[in-house]
């Protein structure tokens, strides 16, 4: 395992492998009960499944409009050979497949506003419209209700000598050689810097699109991506049979498709396709046991109802995690409690390099902002000079974390600017700020719960390195080397090197708030905002991260609100105070502390909010 | 299309309790040539589905699904049929087959669902070609299933006697050489329809029409407007709905305000229950007379004789043809005794063309497909005796010629018993309506190999 | 372009239309908003409540029997769901409890077609149900009309519920903030058993009171299902009066592009819901809740 060829045949280990069980599926099947026509069917759903699973298992955006993609894929692919537009069968199916996608940008451009049930119906009422097309102003050109029969297999060489992709075994090597490629593809996909961000988007979208990566643009990537898959494998069913049928379009299709895909197991690009065979294998053998006849459908539901209650992540997700269970905990065990901050970070991935050499690193020029009638910032003006530590104080409610939001793009201001090194960045939103080079570690945690902290922290190299939006769909996420060199760096800085294969939800309360800082690190800022970075820690916790806090400062300037006042004192420069929306005072600690008005605003009462929101 | 044999055809499956078994991968290398395949080359699932002292017949029927009810009376038409045949005696010779099975062989068969869709129907088929060696596949209540089974049948080279089906394009521009329909299509059905309308409710009409958002719906507008029109009526309102919506009111109150006479009811199934009942509902029945070009098999059953009563239609096949068809009368006290009910249009279609099919076996004295497509199509010169009396198929488009019964709804007043729903007004024969073969609707039959 | 006769004709039915789907709406979305569950199967639950009324109404003739007795089995169907199989899924991601209502959806539809066949069976219309009234601009069916206040009074039950009792206040809290309720230390888990039955009351009863009007068979909730979830999603997710108003309004977009043309009728349900959803993120009356 230690030559070139070894690590090779690790990486397409898992191709070869379900390759060889393919194969031998296909020789089993007819002795229990199936035939090459339910195993060539049940590779089409698993082909149609892997678009689902990318999209669902792997992105968190569950469509009930997948089959409005099958449906054109097919359709478009068979009108053009039935009316003999194109006669060579692999360009009609390209083009079915193309024509998906562009239904899918379509789709996906309007559905992708909303998340969640919401995304779920859009997509559902797409589907059923796409469904009413076909049937009805297009009737003329499917056949409506009738499919379009006629549909020619595809050849592979020229004259009487081409091999004809005729059914059975023929058929199903066709449509086991795309499914095995569109796995293949899928796999490579999961698992570049493109998949990455897809698993953070679907564990914390605002938190990926404030690292630096333009949240909306992957969707719409990924949704592309799955409705090509679907497009591709109503292609293949209309050559399959010879027959585009116009249940491709109906709901039920859609809804088989996320049935199977969750039976199967969500997020394990294998689970469609095993979900797909428990499904196609029940429909046709439940119903030959004898006196069974039409009531299979009723012992199917009892199935269903059985295997969803029993199996929560579906078969082959139950498996995975069985497996991984065992991993972790050998992993916690293993790992050491508490760790060193080592020294100063290098990073090797940064912002690019800001030009304007007099300009302060971060100004506010009159920011306001009122939600509804209440003003929440009023009027505020403030510079934060290159390579300093300020801090925002100010009791609760004051707009500190408002001004933060506005600062970071989050929201954008009702009136005022923010410049960034000089450059005006107002409005430009969270993701563009931080490419730009601003980076924010929130005060509620917002890590990524299904990531180890080296997946977190790739997150936010990866914004880095790819900028705000890049498919990458074929590199490996771990192969970037500077990507590496920047998690490492930043592991090292935040002390979590020993715990760097763990989930988060299995660290310590003061090492996931470092995590926290971390995130906004490996995003390679000039200017780090933080929000809190103290609060709940214990004393212990809190000289460690006083501590980083410094280090950080060695590389970036840093803004900070924070309740800990003997923190604040210890570490800012200078000092805002901000209360009911306006900049009170300005300056250095020493003149802060003894502006008059300061005190009788807010030092009066202050220690009794520490670790209170603001 | 010389790869076109399928590859897929090795032993036989041997399994029983429907337990479907078989090595359907290994290549044609040595199938055992029985007798009577000699000097044919082998075609589709022939010889290896006759090797045995059995053949298999693959069915499928709609046993989940809207039309339910219709696929249950299907299938128990095919089991009664097969029934009979393997066990011979007086039904069977009366139709005017020999001994018991066909060509002496026992017939097998399994029924499957195909929920009323295309796909499954061609997925359960496919099955039965490449598990069951199938020499016969037939079955389904859909155009849109009989369209796609058709397809799969004369790609596979394996004969299909398509199930119900009134769509025009069954045997019109999707037509199949190895596909064989016997019920009337939509076109007949108006034709017949027509004249018979045109007398009673008189010429110079007014119609509404409510039609289902599909081609079958269509194809029925179209071919009774065009019947009607002759005698002077007019489409005053076309309301197009969606199949399957239940709820008709919207539309019978655009039909209600069209000053129409006549209210032509498309829907089909339970969409023509629903829609009848709230036609009457919105007094729409008041004003007109309700016509239902094709009536559904259950549709006076579910929707009642006080709605039903007087209105004029099609229907594939009605009991009391019983009173003037002796194999008619075989087959409607054969499966009453069975099934404690009268047969309707699925349980007919389904014997009826098991028996054609197997008579058109023998009458060719193999199961070689090409020889029994022929037997079908020169069937002219020698009509099969039937339920229905003398019929035949056209060479040209695989269409049956048989009579089409126009019927009248009875009201509850008229009725002699729970179940005499329906009067035979007239019984058209066949050649009359059906489409010339100048005109043959865009039917190209395929190859025979 | 339809005369103005026709459209006043098409605005009233859609009123009609309208009601029944605000009632079957209401039930989703109270269970969808307390409980965070998709209920797939109340499409399956609107026709079992048709069949009861059929079994009923062909023992008995009494309408008023058949709401006592129907109401009554859907109530307990209610219960049984959500004890057997619902609870198991309150801490299970969306997409599974959607599928698990989705199998018992199955479930409920093969077992009725197993008992009473694919034929769709005759309700009759209560007595006093028939017959047809002259409203001036058009001739109505008088179960219509009476189908339209008897919605109206269920519908002001399940409100008085809602916004009149302790229950109704749980209810209304919990599609708020579903955590704030458990710390109040309520009953949590009867009172979702509760609101689990009466949204397939709700359900049950439209299907009740709808099916003299429609052909009674297995499959009729399929397409009721796929309407009262656009419903709900116009008026927005887990909200009463969203409910009842994106009822009315979907009566309305079916009847009124009738008066034009039939056969969009329910496709433009579907892209005016799209369309909403593109413009108006949460519905009409959507709020801040738990989806």
């Amino acid at each position: 395992m230690t030559g070139r060829s070894g690590v090779a045949a690790r990486a397409v280990l898992p191709e070869v492998a379900l390759a060889a069980a393919l194969v031998g599926g296909f020789f089993v099947l007819p002795f229990i009960g199936g035939s090459a026509d339910m195993f060539g069917r049940i590779l089409m759903w698993g082909l149609f499944g892997l678009g689902l699973d990318l999209l669902f298992g792997y992105t968190g955006l569950l469509s009930f409009g997948q089959a409005a993609f099958y449906g054109t894929g097919g359709y478009v692919a068979a009108w053009l050979l039935v009316t003999h537009t194109i006669g060579n069968v692999w360009l009609a199916l390209a083009f079915g497949t193309l024509a998906a996608g562009l239904w899918g940008i379509l789709i996906g451009w309007l559905a992708l506003r909303r998340v969640g049930i919401y995304f779920a119906m859009i997509t559902l009422a797409f589907g059923e419209i796409s469904f009413f097309l076909e049937n009805s102003p297009l009737a003329h050109w499917t056949g409506g209700e009738n499919g379009l029969p006629g549909v020619p297999v595809p050849h592979l060489g020229l004259g009487p000598h081409a091999f004809a992709f005729t059914s059975g075994w023929r058929m199903d090597a066709l449509v086991g050689a795309f499914f095995l490629a569109g796995f293949a593809l899928a796999r490579r996909i999961v698992h570049s810097p493109f998949g990455a961000v897809l698993r953070a988007i679907k564990d914390n979208a605002d938190r990926t699109a404030a690292l630096g990566h333009a949240v909306g643009r992957y969707k719409l990537a990924v949704f592309v991506i799955a409705a090509l898959y679907a497009g591709l494998a109503g292609g293949l069913l209309g050559v399959f049979q010879s027959y585009m049928p116009p249940e491709a379009f109906s709901l039920d299709t859609s809804g088989q498709l996320v049935a199977q895909t969750i039976i199967g197991g969500v997020g394990t690009l294998i689970g469609p396709l095993l979900g797909g065979a428990v499904w196609l294998y029940l429909q046709q053998n439940l119903q030959r046991i004898p006196g069974v006849g039409g009531l299979w459908k009723f012992l199917l539901g009892l199935i269903f109802v059985l295997l969803i209650t029993l199996f929560r992540r579906g078969i082959a997700g139950s498996l995975r995690e069985f497996w991984r269970h065992r991993q972790r905990t050998s992993l916690a065990r293993s790992a050491e409690t508490g760790s060193p901050l080592a020294a100063p970070p290098t990073l090797p991935l940064t912002a690019p390099v800001v030009h304007a050499t007099r300009s302060p690193a971060l100004e506010a020029r009159g920011l306001s902002k009122s939600y509804g009638g209440i003003k929440a910032v009023q009027d505020v003006s403030l510079t934060v000079e290159r390579g300093t530590i300020q801090a925002v104080i100010g009791p609760n409610g004051a707009g500190k974390t408002t001004l933060f939001k506005m600062l970071h793009g989050e929201v954008p201001p009702s009136s005022g600017d923010v410049f960034f090194f000089g450059r005006r960045i107002t409005g430009l939103g969270v993701t563009s700020a931080c490419q730009a080079g601003i980076g924010k570690s929130y005060q509620v945690n917002q890590l990524f719960a299904g990531l180890t902290v080296r997946e977190n922290l790739r997150v936010a190299a990866l914004a880095r390195s790819l900028g705000a939006f890049r498919p990458a769909l074929l590199a490996a996420a771990t192969a970037i080397p500077a990507v590496e060199r920047q998690i490492e760096a930043v592991l090292a800085t935040i002390g979590l090197e020993a715990r760097a294969e763990l989930l988060p939800g299995t660290l310590a309360y003061g090492e996931k708030r470092r995590l926290e800082i971390g995130l906004a690190l490996a995003a390679g800022p000039h200017v780090l905002l933080l929000d809190e970075p103290l609060a709940g820690m214990s004393p212990e916790e809190r000289v460690a991260t006083k501590r980083l806090i410094a280090r950080l400062s060695e590389r970036a300037t840093l803004l900070i609100v924070e309740h800990d006042m003997d923190a604040v004192f210890e570490l800012a420069q200078r000092i805002s105070v901000l209360a009911n929306g306006i900049l009170l005072a300005h300056g250095t600690p020493a003149e802060v502390q003894s502006d008059p008005a300061v005190q009788e605003a807010y030092l009066g009462g202050l220690h009794a909010h520490e670790s209170v929101g603001s | 299309m010389k790869n076109r044999q399928h590859p897929a055809l090795g032993r036989r499956s041997v399994l029983a309790a429907g337990l479907a078994a078989g090595g359907a991968l290994s290549l044609p290398l040595a199938v055992p040539q029985p007798a009577e395949a000699a000097g044919f080359p082998p075609l589709g699932t022939f010889p290896a589905g006759v090797s045995g002292d059995s053949v298999f017949v693959g069915i499928t029927s709609p046993l989940t699904g809207a039309y339910s009810a219709d696929g249950k009376d299907h299938a128990l038409g095919y089991e009664l049929a097969i029934a009979e045949i393997n066990a011979g005696g007086a039904n069977p010779a009366a139709w005017g087959l020999k001994g018991k099975g066909v060509l002496g062989k026992t017939i097998r068969y399994k029924i499957a669902d195909d929920e009323l869709k295309a796909n499954v129907g061609v997925q359960e088929e496919t099955q039965y070609i490449e598990q069951d060696k199938a020499i016969m596949i037939t079955g389904c209540v859909d155009s849109a299933t009989a369209i796609a089974v058709e397809e799969l049948a004369q790609r596979m080279k394996v004969l299909n006697m398509v199930g119900c089906s009134g769509s025009n394009d069954t045997t019109g521009k999707d037509c199949q050489r190895y596909g064989f329909r016997s019920q009337p299509t939509a076109y007949m059905a108006a034709h017949a329809l027509g004249p018979v309308v045109a007398k009673a409710l008189g010429s110079n009409r007014k119609a509404a029409y409510l039609v289902p958002d599909y081609t079958y719906g269509f194809s029925v507008f179209d071919s009774f407007s065009a019947a009607t029109k002759k005698y002077g009526w007019t489409v005053v309102s076309k309301q197009i709905v969606p199949v399957g919506a239940a709820d008709y009111s919207s539309a019978l109150i655009n039909i209600a305000n069209s000053g129409a006479d006549v209210f032509v009811n498309v829907a089909f199934g339970n969409d023509a229950v629903a829609s009848g009942k709230q036609a009457d509902q919105f007094g729409v029945l008041k004003k007109m007379k309700m016509v239902v070009p094709n009536i559904s098999s259950f549709q006076a059953q579910e929707t009642g004789a006080k709605i039903m009563g007087g209105v004029f239609g099609t229907l594939d096949f009605w009991w009391t043809l019983q009173d003037r068809f002796p194999l008619a009368k075989r087959f409607v006290e054969a499966f009453y005794a069975k099934n404690k009910y009268y047969p309707n249009w699925g349980a007919h279609i389904a014997y009826m063309q098991t028996y054609i099919w197997a008579l058109a076996v023998e009458r060719a004295g193999t199961f070689y497909p090409v020889k029994v497509i022929k037997t079908l199509e020169e069937s002219k010169a020698d009509p099969f005796d039937s339920t229905l009396g003398k019929v035949w198929y056209r060479a040209e488009d695989h269409q049956m010629i048989r009579p089409v019964p126009v019927v009248q709804g009875k009201t509850p007043a008229e009725m002699k018993g729970p179940d005499d729903f329906f009067k035979i007004v007239e019984l058209v024969p066949g050649e009359q309506v059906i489409n010339p073969v100048t005109d043959l609707m865009g039917c190209k039959l395929g190859t025979y190999t | 372009m339809p005369g103005l006769p026709l459209l006043l004709a098409q605005a009233f039915n859609g009123l009609a239309l309208g009601s029944l789907l605000a009632l079957s709406a209401s039930g989703l979305t109270i269970t969808l908003g307390t409980l965070g569950v998709l209920n797939f199967a109340h499409g399956a639950l609107f026709m079992l409540g048709a069949y009861a009324a059929f079994v009923v109404l062909g023992h008995t003739h009494s309408f008023v029997l058949m709401v006592l007795a129907g109401g009554g089995f859907m109530l307990l169907m209610g219960f049984l769901i959500e004890r057997v199989v619902i609870r198991l899924y309150y801490d299970r991601p969306h997409e599974d409890q959607i599928l698990v209502t989705f199998g018992i959806g199955i479930l409920i539809v093969e077992g009725v077609r197993f008992i009473f066949g694919g034929l769709s069976q005759r309700v009759p219309l209560p007595a006093w149900g028939q017959g047809i009234v002259a409203l001036g601009f058009m001739l109505y069916p008088k179960y219509r009309l009476e189908v339209i206040g008897i919605v109206a009074v269920a519908l002001f039950a399940l409100y008085l519920v809602l916004y009149r009792t302790r229950i109704g206040l749980i209810v209304r809290a919990g599609i708020e903030d579903t955590t704030m309720v458990n710390m109040l230390g309520v009953n949590v888990r009867r009172t979702f058993m509760l609101v689990f039955a009466v949204g397939v009351l709700a359900a049950g009863f439209a299907g009740m009171v709808y099916a003299p009007l429609v052909a009674v068979d297995p499959d009729m909730g399929g397409a009721f299902l796929a309407e009262s979830f656009v419903v709900v999603v116009i008026g927005g997710l887990g909200s009463f009066p969203g409910a009842v108003v994106g009822g009315l309004v979907a009566g309305e977009i079916i009847s009124l592009t009738s008066a034009f043309n039939a056969e969009y009728s329910y496709v433009m349900l579907y892209a005016v819901m799209a369309l909403l959803l593109v413009v108006q993120p949460r519905g009409l009356f959507g709020s801040e809740g738990r989806v």
